[in-house]
């Protein structure tokens, strides 16, 4: 290293004003124009996340929604250097510490999960899928589309808009999301039972009927002629909607 | 060559329209590796149109941390899959204290700072196989200065032995902001070294600050800060016109190129002129 420690604790002074606002002695700086790098450190980092969480930052109070992006930058260092992933870290802060604004507005943990979720799915690289469009629905293996989240939630999120959500809509919510080819992010309300037939499919393809029987086998059920029909009904929509990319090739 | 900043406000419009015509297209590859879906198809359709030039911004030259090497180790993967002309980077720092700060605080103007950013400079050009090109940046307080900032910029550049991305727009805001002559700052400059142009808008907010937004056209008194500089070139250098904020018309940027085009022309001229 060869800057000294006296650089090294000027440069450390003006990053740590940029994030808390708290000034220590820095010789020579101008002090009515400093406060313009805290402005524009903190209208980058505000504009990412509302940008990654619009309806959070509209669900929040305006000073709430202030206050906490304040906090997470100055009490978080940031890692990541590509900016459009730094709204994951924001997400991470306020559940790796328990936020107490976690707890006073319970559907916020799941709406910054729904928000996340759709940024990462449209930003991710791209997963190869090797499988063909044409087989058959009932016989042929299916092939999950790799660019996919599976989530569950407390509040129906990705069914109603924030504000309209109560303490009665409390529930165990699932859903599944994906890409498409397009790069749109989809999601698909699903019952437990299906998020387990998509995480088997998860695992390789697999045919309609060996996805029944482990299902089965896991349950100890036997699927009737409706819960059945259901199924296959969900995957056909599934393989529309490309959730599953196609047939496993042979 | 003139180029432009390829920005997703409007890569729908610049793929599918005839508005702007750039000679090369610049990225920030912070902002376009490491992604796939909708947007790694769109870049992947204009690099296939556009040679592609690179200006990062998260590497932290400048920073007291140390060097991010599978950082940078990304960033040598993303210049060779896009065929990327160039790289540049800005003489500042983004990360402090190990958190990234994304934006680019001014490096105190001092020897052992000096020294410091030379060697990281150094550094990222072996890891790199490649000369970079530093960019002056704009600034609006200095940090416990003991150089002036025209040593500073070219005792690195000496020490590195790296090029020189001269944003002219910034020479002009440093030079107002912190009164001195930015046409004598310009002429201090090594030259030959100058790999690199960028050309910008800025807004004065006030009778004694401009700040460098890049969210407005050019004005009359950069254009010709531009033409003085190229009458100090011996050679065409290729130049970027940054536009990030209040984007226009696309074809507003494409008049603003063509006055960059339409200067680097006449300039040309003058010098066969001088020696004919």
């Amino acid at each position: 290293m060869l800057l000294t420690d006296t650089t090294q604790q000027y440069q450390s002074n003006l990053a740590c004003y940029c994030r808390t606002g708290n000034l220590a002695a820095i010789p020579g700086i101008h002090r009515e124009n400093i406060r313009e790098y805290r402005r524009l450190v903190y209208n980058v980092v505000e504009d990412m996340l509302r940008s990654a969480y619009p309806l959070a930052a509209d669900f929040l109070p305006g000073e709430e929604w202030e206050a906490l992006v304040n906090e997470f930058f100055s009490r978080h260092a940031c890692q990541s250097p590509q900016v459009w992933y730094m709204p994951k870290e924001f997400y991470e802060y306020l559940a790796e510490n328990n936020h107490p604004v976690l707890a006073a507005y319970p559907v916020l943990p799941d709406l910054l999960l729904f928000e996340w979720t759709e940024t990462e799915l449209f930003m991710m690289e791209d997963k190869p899928v090797d499988c063909s469009p044409s087989g058959d629905l009932l016989f042929s293996k299916l092939v999950l589309n790799p660019e996919h989240l599976l989530l569950a939630f407390d509040f129906p999120v990705h069914r109603k808009n924030a504000g309209q959500i109560s303490d009665r809509d409390r529930g165990a919510y699932y859903a599944a999301s994906h890409r498409n080819t397009a790069g749109e992010v989809i999601f698909t309300d699903c019952s437990p039972g299906l998020v387990r037939i998509l995480e088997y499919l998860a695992e390789k393809p697999q045919s309609v009927r060996a996805l029944f029987d482990r299902f089965e086998q896991e349950y100890q059920v036997l699927l009737n002629e409706d819960q059945q029909e259901h199924m296959i009904h969900f995957l056909q929509n599934a393989l529309q909607q490309q959730l599953i990319s196609g047939f496993k090739n042979y | 060559m003139i180029g432009i900043g390829y920005r997703k406000d409007f890569a729908e419009t610049f793929l599918t329209g005839t508005a702007l015509n750039p000679a090369f297209i610049e990225v920030a590859p912070e902002n376009w590796m490491g992604i796939g879906g909708y947007w790694k198809k769109q870049f992947a359709k204009v690099l296939e149109r556009y040679p592609l030039f690179t200006h990062g911004l998260s590497l932290s030259i400048g920073s007291p941390d140390k060097l991010d090497f599978d950082f940078l180790r990304k960033v040598k993967a993303f210049l060779k899959e896009t065929n990327a002309v160039l790289y540049s980077e800005h003489l500042s720092y983004a990360k402090c204290d190990n958190a990234h700060l994304y934006d680019l605080l001014p490096i105190p103007f001092t020897q052992d700072a000096v020294n410091h950013v030379s060697e990281r400079i150094r550094t990222v050009q072996d890891l790199l196989e490649q000369k970079i090109a530093i960019e002056i940046v704009s600034y609006y307080t200095p940090v416990a200065p003991e150089l002036s900032e025209i040593q500073f910029i070219n005792s690195i550049l000496e020490e590195a032995d790296c090029e020189l991305l001269l944003d002219v727009n910034n020479v002009y805001v440093n030079g107002f902001n912190h009164h001195y002559d930015a046409a004598a700052f310009i002429e201090q400059l090594p030259m030959e070294r100058v790999r690199y142009i960028h050309m910008a808008g800025h807004e004065k907010v006030s009778d004694t600050l401009i700040l460098d937004t890049h969210g407005e056209a050019i004005i009359d008194p950069v254009y010709e800060l531009f033409a003085h500089t190229l009458r100090l070139l011996d050679r065409d250098v290729p130049v970027l016109l940054e536009r990030d904020f209040n984007i226009p018309e696309l074809v507003e940027l494409q008049a603003e190129m063509d006055r960059l085009n339409s200067i680097k022309e006449s300039i040309r001229k003058e010098k066969e002129y001088a020696f004919n």
